[in-house]
C-alpha cells in the first residue's frame, strides 16, 4: 500500500465519520464544527487528485466564509435543545422510508456498476485541477456559462439589497 | 441568444429605473415598453432576421420549439405587467427591483428553453428560481409571506442540492453533462444506461418534478403560492411554470426512449401523473380560500402538462405549447380579478355579477378554460395532451382517470362561477378601470379565439 494509497482511505474514513458525526451531534455548533472537518478531508482528496486550486477554494469558501456564517446564524437563532420542535412519529417514519429507499438505490447503484471497482481516482495525474488549465477551460469551452453566471450572482444581490433594505 | 441577452440588460436598467424614476407608474410603463422590446427581439431572433450570435460552444441549442415558448412567456408577461402592473406598484417600495427580478426570471426562462447539457439545466433553474424566493417574501411585513418565501428558499435548495448530486452521478456514469451518452452494448449494439446513470436520472427526475410542483413533490405549493403576495403567485404560478414544463420536456425529448427499459419510465411517470392529478383535484375541492383553490388547482394542471413529458412526441410539443398559452392567459386573467377583490374566500364573489358584470364574465370564460370546456384554449390544451399520450401507446386507464379528474376539476371551477351568479352578496373591490377591463376583454376573447383556432398557435410555431 503506497503513501498516497493510505492517505485516501485515512481521508475518506475521516470524511464519512466526520459527516456521521454532523448527523448526530446533538448540539448545531457540534455539528458546524464537523462539517468543517468534513471539508477539509475533501479537500485533502482535492490535493490527492492533483487539483491544488480547488481544495483551496474549497477551504476559504466552505470552511471559511460559509462555515463562517452558519456559526453566526446558529449563535444568533440561540438553538438548543429546549426550543427544538418535536418531530411527529409519522414524519420520522416517512424519513426512515424515503431515505431508505435512496440508500437502496445507492448501494445497488455501487453494487452493479461492473466497471467500478476496477476503476480508482487518478492520483498525482492529471493537470485539469491547476489553475492555468481551470482558467482556459473556463474562458473558452465554459465561457458562456461562466458569464451567465453572472446574472444568477445580481440577482442574488438585488434579493438581498431588496430584503435587507429598511422600508 | 437575443433573448437572454436582451432580458439580462433589461434587467439592469430596471434595477437602475428606481434610482432614475420616482414615479412608480413610470417604472410599470417602462417594464412594459421592456417586454416589447424583448418580445421583438426574440421574434427576430427566431426568423433569424436579426440574431446576435456567439459561440455558446454546445452549451445551448436555439430551437424553432424553445424559441417560440420565449415569444409566449415574454408575451404573457406583458398582459401580466399590463394587468397586475398598478398591482405590484402596491406590493411593496422596490418596484424597480421587483421588475428586475422578473427580467432575470425571463433570463433564466429564456437559458431554460435552450439549454443543452445539463450544466445550463442548472443554472437556468437556479436564475429562474432565486429571484422567486425574494418576489414571494415581497410583502415583508406579513409574516406568511416572510414563512413562504422561506419555506420556498429551503425547499428549493435541497431539491437543487438533489439535482446536482444526480448530475454529479450523470458525469461520473457517462463523463458527460448530459443525457444520450450511454455506453453501448458490444452484444446487440444498443445505447444501455448504467445503473449509476438511472440512479442520477431518478434524482434529476425528482428535483425537476419538485420544480414544477408535481406529487409527490409539491407539498411547498399550497402554502407558497397561498402566503405570496398575490401578484408574484400569478406570475410564478404561469410563465415559471410553464417554462419548468418546458425545461422538462426538452431533458427527456431526445433521449427519454434510450433510457433503458421503456415500460419502467412510462409507468413511473403514470404513477406520477395520477398521484399529481389525485392529490391537486381532490384537495382544492375542499379549499375555502380562491387563491388556495388555485395552488391545488395549479398542482392539477400540472398533472395534464406532465402527459406532455408521457407522450414525448410532436404532438406533445404542440400540446405543451398551446397549453402554456391557454394555462398562462387563464391563470393571469383569474389572479388579476383576484387581486382586487378584497375578500378572496368562495363567499367574497357572491353576487359579482351584479356590481361588476365584466369581471364576472371575463373570470367566468378564465375558468371554464381552466377547466377544459370546449369552445375555451383549455379544452383543445387538454385534448392534445391526452392525444399525445395515446399516440405514444399510454394504457386507456390513464387517459380515462384523467379525464374524471378533469370532471372532478369542473365542481371547484363552477363554485366561483355559482358565487358570482346565483348568490346574493355585496361583493368588495378595488376601483376598477375601464383600461382594467378592457385587457380582461381582451383576454377572454383571446382564449375563445384560440379556442375555437388552434392552430392560430400551432401555426405560428410552424410558421
Amino acid at each position: 500500500m503506497s503513501v498516497t494509497e493510505i492517505l485516501f482511505f485515512f481521508l475518506s474514513a475521516l470524511a464519512v465519520f466526520s459527516a456521521v458525526m454532523v448527523l448526530v451531534s446533538k448540539s448545531p455548533v457540534h455539528s458546524v464544527l464537523w462539517l468543517i472537518a468534513v471539508f477539509f478531508a475533501i479537500s485533502g482528496h482535492y490535493v490527492l487528485l492533483n487539483a491544488q486550486f480547488l481544495a483551496i477554494v474549497n477551504l476559504i469558501v466552505y470552511a471559511g466564509a460559509i462555515m463562517v456564517l452558519f456559526l453566526f446564524v446558529i449563535m444568533l437563532m440561540n438553538l438548543n435543545a429546549e426550543t427544538e420542535p418535536q418531530k411527529h412519529m409519522w414524519m420520522k417514519l416517512a424519513g426512515v422510508i424515503s431515505g431508505g429507499c435512496l440508500l437502496i438505490i445507492l448501494v445497488s447503484m455501487v453494487r452493479q456498476a461492473v466497471d467500478l471497482p476496477g476503476k480508482t481516482a487518478l492520483m498525482k495525474e492529471g493537470n485539469i485541477g491547476l489553475i492555468g488549465n481551470l482558467g482556459k477551460a473556463l474562458f473558452s469551452d465554459y465561457v458562456v456559462p461562466f458569464e451567465i453566471t453572472s446574472v444568477l450572482f445580481l440577482s442574488a444581490m438585488v434579493g438581498a439589497v431588496v430584503i435587507g433594505k429598511k422600508e | 441568444m437575443n433573448a437572454i441577452i436582451v432580458s439580462g440588460l433589461l434587467g439592469v436598467i430596471m434595477m437602475f429605473s428606481g434610482i432614475v424614476l420616482k414615479n412608480r407608474s413610470a417604472i410599470t410603463n417602462l417594464a412594459a415598453i421592456g417586454l416589447l422590446l424583448l418580445l421583438i427581439a426574440n421574434i427576430l431572433g427566431t426568423y433569424g432576421i436579426c440574431t446576435i450570435s456567439i459561440n455558446t460552444h454546445n452549451m445551448l441549442r436555439f430551437e424553432k420549439f424553445g424559441m417560440f415558448f420565449n415569444s409566449i412567456a415574454f408575451a404573457a408577461t406583458l398582459l401580466y405587467v399590463l394587468l397586475s402592473g398598478r398591482d405590484l406598484e402596491r406590493t411593496g417600495v422596490n418596484t424597480g427591483e421587483y421588475y428586475a427580478l422578473i427580467f432575470f426570471v425571463l433570463c433564466g426562462v429564456s437559458i431554460l428553453s435552450s439549454f443543452n447539457g445539463l450544466l445550463m439545466l442548472f443554472l437556468g433553474i437556479e436564475i429562474l428560481s432565486i429571484p422567486l424566493y425574494i418576489l414571494t417574501g415581497a410583502d415583508k411585513r406579513n409574516l406568511r409571506s416572510n414563512e413562504a418565501s422561506l419555506k420556498y428558499f429551503l425547499m428549493g435548495s435541497f431539491s437543487t442540492g438533489i439535482m446536482l448530486m444526480g448530475i454529479t452521478l450523470i458525469y461520473g456514469a457517462t463523463g458527460y453533462f448530459d443525457l444520450g451518452h450511454s455506453p453501448v452494448v458490444p452484444s446487440t449494439g444498443e445505447q444501455r444506461a448504467t445503473f449509476l446513470e438511472v440512479a442520477g436520472i431518478l434524482l434529476l427526475f425528482a428535483s425537476m418534478c419538485f420544480k414544477v410542483s408535481a406529487a409527490p413533490f409539491h407539498f411547498w405549493t399550497p402554502d407558497v403560492y397561498d402566503g405570496a403576495p398575490s401578484v408574484f403567485t400569478s406570475f410564478m404560478a404561469t410563465v415559471v411554470k410553464a417554462s419548468g414544463f418546458i425545461a422538462f420536456v426538452r431533458l427527456f425529448d431526445r433521449h427519454g426512449n434510450e433510457l433503458g427499459p421503456g415500460p419502467t419510465w412510462s409507468l413511473l411517470l403514470g404513477f406520477v401523473i395520477i398521484a399529481t392529478l389525485l392529490v391537486g383535484n381532490i384537495t382544492a375541492v375542499f379549499q375555502q380560500s380562491v387563491k388556495r383553490m388555485l395552488a391545488y388547482s395549479s398542482i392539477a394542471q400540472a398533472g395534464f402538462m406532465l402527459f406532455a413529458l408521457y407522450g414525448n412526441n410532436d404532438l406533445a410539443k404542440e400540446g405543451i405549447l398551446l397549453y402554456s398559452v391557454a394555462y398562462c392567459l387563464a391563470t393571469i386573467g383569474i389572479f388579476a380579478i383576484l387581486i382586487r377583490m378584497n375578500d378572496y374566500t368562495f363567499d367574497g364573489f357572491n353576487g359579482l355579477a351584479k356590481t361588476q358584470p365584466v369581471l364576472a364574465i371575463t373570470n367566468t370564460v378564465f375558468l371554464l378554460s381552466l377547466a377544459g370546456i370546449p369552445l375555451t384554449a383549455g379544452f383543445f390544451a387538454k385534448y392534445y395532451m391526452l392525444a399525445s399520450a395515446v399516440k405514444a401507446g399510454a394504457s386507456l386507464w390513464l387517459v380515462i382517470v384523467a379525464v374524471i379528474f378533469a370532471a372532478v376539476s369542473v365542481y371547484y371551477y363552477f363554485r366561483v362561477i355559482q358565487a358570482m351568479y346565483f348568490k346574493d352578496g355585496d361583493p368588495a373591490t378595488a376601483p376598477i378601470g375601464t383600461g382594467f377591463k378592457a385587457m380582461l376583454i381582451l383576454m377572454a376573447a383571446l382564449i375563445i379565439l384560440f379556442g375555437i383556432f388552434p392552430s392560430m398557435v400551432l401555426g405560428a410555431f410552424y410558421f
